[in-house]
């Protein structure tokens, strides 16, 4: 029971880095950029979360509200900092995006103080007896959540004209040019839909922990990069089965080797160990 | 309908092709024949909008194409079937025909796309593979395929015979007469000189980035000299 237990909640932990991770691998699958300031978008969903809900105590209004300005930042980010050093080489847009994530953890400090916020009434923390085992809603909401996020995400991805013409954008933007799609919207697109991922994320992680804080980025962002490298840069399906995989095995290993090691040393063993085995990653192909 | 006047393109500082001028008819097939190198592909990507130009000018139906994006040019009637083919690998056939007729309504696309499977019935029993996973003749079939969904005016193809054996080649050309027979403009890209004198009414022969000669299919057959100097030696790389 304790096994199966352990495993729920890397399922939950590996959903919320599914949630922010897949918003990066589809950034660097368009541009390759490695878009490290994706993790501040994370944490500004976060807030934004937080403040929405003691607002009008509506989760589900933060939510969405979250989505939908953190999108439009994406969107923002994409125009104002990437667009203009596009056809730089790749470690000029790097650096950037490291200096825009620090850069966003000082804005939050200097806006919502250096201690972070809780919801004045945290929602969904009652105890779910699910199977056997006792959940609190908030963890059952992130993996349903992320369930839905995702699928939704692979419907539009895979039955819709728009999702398609986004594929081949990733395949061989040039030749998506010479069909008529207009590639700068299919990289706005992309950056709103990975950042309200990510912004989902942080709503969920200030759930599940009670807490925003402006450094609540750091940690995700270096093993959203990691995440992304394991399932094959650029490949969704990659990125997510190894999203899980490392959620799960921080889930056991903080049990088993919490004596020797914490929780994210635990992850980057088990990264290096794959990458050592597999260095084109867990899913193998580059591509996908 | 397509004219280039004086027309220069290039890569950054460097010139592939050096004052073209042509003049492609309504409803004709034109050749453009070459060496490797000699700016056949340069050409095409000009037209459609992928290389800049360093001088003179495209005209498409009288307009000048200067400054028009690559996706209106398709739009406006080009359709394209470039060097390489450049499928999207890793959508399935009716992904890629989809992508085909992007630039035209959605509803248009399940007309269009029976027109082209009726062309290429092999595509039918493919539609849900990846185009990746094709033999080089099917990826033929499908890129040509993708490009008359946009439903083009003139249709532009970069090498239709490399790579194919010869029931392929027939097949391919085949479909160009009955494009033709439809009033499809066509321009071809042909390593295979004697396969493009065969269906083609106009030729231009290429050199290092220049036009050495330009003339109707009938007089470049009976030019034995030209043949052997030019065509000839394009035949044999
Ligand atoms: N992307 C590019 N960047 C720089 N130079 C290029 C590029 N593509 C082609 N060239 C150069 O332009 C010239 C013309 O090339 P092009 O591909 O147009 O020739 P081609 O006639 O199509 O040859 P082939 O029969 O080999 O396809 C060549 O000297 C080539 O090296
Ligand atoms: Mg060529």
């Amino acid at each position: 029971m304790l096994a199966f237990e352990l495993f729920m909640q890397g399922l939950v932990q590996g959903s919320i880095y599914a949630l922010i991770a897949v918003g990066l691998t589809l950034v660097y699958g368009l541009l390759r950029i490695l878009h490290v300031a994706h993790a501040g978008l994370f944490t500004l969903g976060g807030y934004i979360g937080v403040l929405v809900t003691n607002a009008t105590g509506s989760l589900a209004l933060a939510l969405l509200t979250a989505m939908i300005a953190v999108g439009f930042v994406g969107m923002a980010l994409y125009r104002f900092c990437y667009q203009p050093i596009l056809d730089r080489p790749p470690y000029v847009a790097l650096i950037a995006s490291i200096g825009l994530f620090i850069a966003m953890e000082e804005i939050f400090r200097i806006i919502f103080g250096p201690y972070g916020l809780s919801y004045t009434a945290p929602p969904l923390q009652a105890p779910i007896i699910l199977l056997g085992m006792n959940l609190k809603a908030a963890e059952i909401l992130t993996m349903v959540g992320a369930l839905i996020l995702i699928g939704g995400l692979g419907v539009l991805a895979g039955r819709t004209r728009t999702g398609i013409a986004w594929r081949a954008t990733v395949k061989d933007p040039q030749m998506a040019e010479s069909f008529g799609i207009d590639i700068v919207k299919v990289r706005y697109l992309n950056f709103f839909i990975g950042s309200a991922l990510a912004a989902a994320a942080g709503v969920m992680v200030a759930l599940l922990n009670n807490l925003v804080e402006p450094t609540m980025g750091s940690v995700p962002s270096y093993k959203a990069l990691a995440i992304i490298v394991l399932g094959g840069l650029g490949n969704v399906r990659g990125t997510l089965i190894a999203s899980l995989a490392l959620g799960v095995i921080e889930s056991f290993g903080t049990i088993y080797l919490g004596f020797l090691l914490d929780r994210d040393a635990i992850a980057f063993a088990f990264l290096i160990l794959v990458l050592m085995i597999r260095p084109q990653g867990l899913v193998g192909r580059s591509n996908g | 309908m397509l004219r280039l006047e004086a027309m220069s393109c290039g890569y950054g500082p460097f010139s592939a092709v050096a004052e073209l001028t042509l003049q492609v008819a309504e409803g004709s097939v034109f050749a453009l024949i070459g060496a490797n190198g000699a700016g056949k592909s340069s050409t095409i990507m000009a037209i459609a909008g992928h290389v800049d130009l360093h001088g003179g000018s495209i005209t498409f139906d009288g307009r000048n194409l200067s400054g028009v994006p690559a996706r209106q040019r398709v739009r406006a009637g080009m359709g394209l079937v470039p060097e390489g083919r450049r499928l999207f690998s890793d959508l399935t056939v009716d992904e890629n025909l989809t992508i085909g007729g992007y630039c035209r309504a959605a509803e248009r696309t399940p007309e269009n796309r029976a027109r082209v499977l009726d062309l290429f019935p092999r595509l039918k029993e493919r539609l849900d593979q990846a185009a990746g996973s094709l033999s080089g003749g099917e990826q033929q079939m499908l890129a040509m395929g993708r490009a008359l969904m946009t439903e083009p005016r003139l249709l532009m193809i970069d090498e239709v015979s490399l790579g194919l054996m010869p029931k392929m080649v027939d097949v391919c050309y085949d479909v160009i007469r009955r494009l033709k027979d439809r009033g499809i403009t066509i321009l071809v890209v042909e390593q295979n000189t004697s396969r493009a004198l065969e269906v083609a009414d106009h030729v231009c022969v290429l050199e290092s980035g220049r036009q050495v000669w330009q003339g109707t299919a009938a007089e470049a057959r009976a030019d034995s000299g030209l043949v052997e100097a030019y065509l000839g030696l394009a035949e044999a790389q």
